[in-house]
């Protein structure tokens, strides 16, 4: 179905408040739980309403909870996995204005950083010399090019699927990164913003950083972040919008004029070293 | 055209839902009134909807709606716009992560049926993923770090 049908309403009623009726109740519940954060080591872990609200999403899907269920099922169908798809890109928006009208206060501090905000950029390259290695090390091949090249959200998607195919090893290897990222990145960087602070890194630069990847990528990693160090919660927010615009921008040539060629070199000088026999394209 | 027209008028329909979730999340999590958020949302729908249907007239640009979004809500709340301090006087009344909480619910909701997909995967797959999402974020964080410091930012 394409996407404008998918939203359609007319004849699909009982889709759409079936649908409204899980995700009001899936927010009453989180919003009712409220958030908890609490000192591990010298990070914080950082729970919020958000974080409850993806775990008991994917709990209640027809794979889940609704294989005990079989009412549940009846509500929460395909057509309403695949609704809820379509919507999750119009329910980010009041979040993009939110984002903006932090941004925009501090638009001249912002504008004072744009060095580090450019340069921190490249960042992206850091995941080759840590996952290109550990790719190599359980014993993957050609897939940990695919793996490793970024943080493979839908740009590397593109670039891999267009230069390989995505039924290649390398292809293989980015599909892999991108669904984890999909269905656990969102519980992974909700985590990782908050203990980030034991790192004693600034919380700006941390900030900066949290905007690598997908929109709720950084909007977990920010929000638990700015919830770690509420002194700074408005500028944490608006660094982390900045640079997740920015990438959004330069991702894509990034990895075509970056990362897919210094991985490549990086599988040819490391994979002898992991004595992997292959010929080397 | 008229395409188009049915499309947004679909996607305002949604936008409407999503804002009432959110007036309710945020009356339950932060104490907001939802009276007292209405104008504010009014304000983020019209801003959305703006962004939708820029994306909407421009199919193949690669900018995001949510982009547009956050651009177009960045211009009015800069501190020498004159829209500043009306906009911000009213989006204040609504919490950001009251946002936070619908989207999640939506994401994990479509996440349900790629479970199966991550059965599939290799574990080694996983792992090294992982191992790219801390390696991006701290290569960034650490590059971040030097140059505010060289600026003396921080």
């Amino acid at each position: 179905m394409k996407e404008t049908d998918v939203l359609e309403t007319k004849g699909r009623w009982k889709i759409h408040i079936n649908l409204y009726l899980v995700v009001l109740i899936v927010v009453i519940v989180s919003e009712l739980i409220g958030t908890y954060k609490f000192p591990v080591g010298p990070g914080t872990v950082v729970l919020l309403p958000m974080l409850y609200a993806v775990i008991i999403g994917i709990i209640l899907s027809p794979l889940i909870l609704g294989k005990a269920i079989p009412a549940l099922k009846k509500v929460l169908s395909k057509d309403e996995i695949e609704l809820a798809g379509s919507i999750v890109m119009i329910a980010l928006l009041p979040l993009a204005v939110k984002y903006g009208t932090l941004v925009g206060p501090a638009i001249e501090q912002v504008i004072k950083a744009g060095p580090a905000f450019l340069l921190q950029e490249l960042g992206n390259l850091g995941t080759i010399f840590i996952a290109l290695p550990i790719a190599l090390l359980l014993g993957l091949r050609r897939e940990s090019i695919g793996a490793a090249v970024s943080i493979c959200r839908e740009p590397t998607l593109g670039v891999i699927g267009e230069r390989y195919g995505l039924d290649s090893p390398e292809g293989i290897g980015t599909l892999g990164v991108y669904i984890t990222g999909t269905i656990l990145g969102t519980i992974f960087f909700g985590l990782l913003g908050g203990l980030s602070v034991g790192t004693h890194l600034h919380p700006l630069a941390l900030a900066m950083a949290s905007g690598m990847g997908s929109a709720s990528m950084m909007t977990a990693s920010s929000a638990s972040l700015s919830t770690a160090v509420p002194v700074m919660k408005d500028t944490i927010l608006a660094y982390a919008a900045t640079s997740n615009l920015l990438t959004g921008v330069t991702g894509l040539y990034s990895v075509i004029f970056l990362g897919l060629p210094l991985t490549n070199w990086m599988y040819r000088k490391l994979s002898p070293v992991f004595h992997i026999k292959e010929e080397v394209k | 055209m008229e395409n188009i027209g049915k499309k947004i008028l679909n996607q305002f329909k949604v936008m409407i839902i999503v804002s009432i979730l959110t007036l309710i999340g945020q009356r339950i999590g932060y104490k907001i009134p939802i009276g007292k958020a209405i104008p504010g949302m009014l304000l983020i729908i019209l801003i959305g909807m703006v962004a939708l249907i820029i994306k909407d007239l421009m199919p193949k640009s690669k900018f995001p709606a949510f982009a547009w979004a956050m651009l177009i809500a960045l211009v009015l709340t800069m501190p020498f716009v004159f829209t500043s301090k009306f906009v911000l006087n009213y989006t204040n009344q609504v919490n950001f992560l009251g946002t936070t909480t619908p989207i999640l619910a939506f994401a994990g909701i479509s996440i349900g049926m790629k479970i199966a997909k991550l059965k599939q995967l290799s574990w080694k797959l996983v792992i090294v993923a992982f191992a790219a999402f801390i390696g991006t974020f701290f290569g960034s964080a650490i590059i971040a770090q030097i140059i505010l410091k060289l600026q003396g930012i921080i």
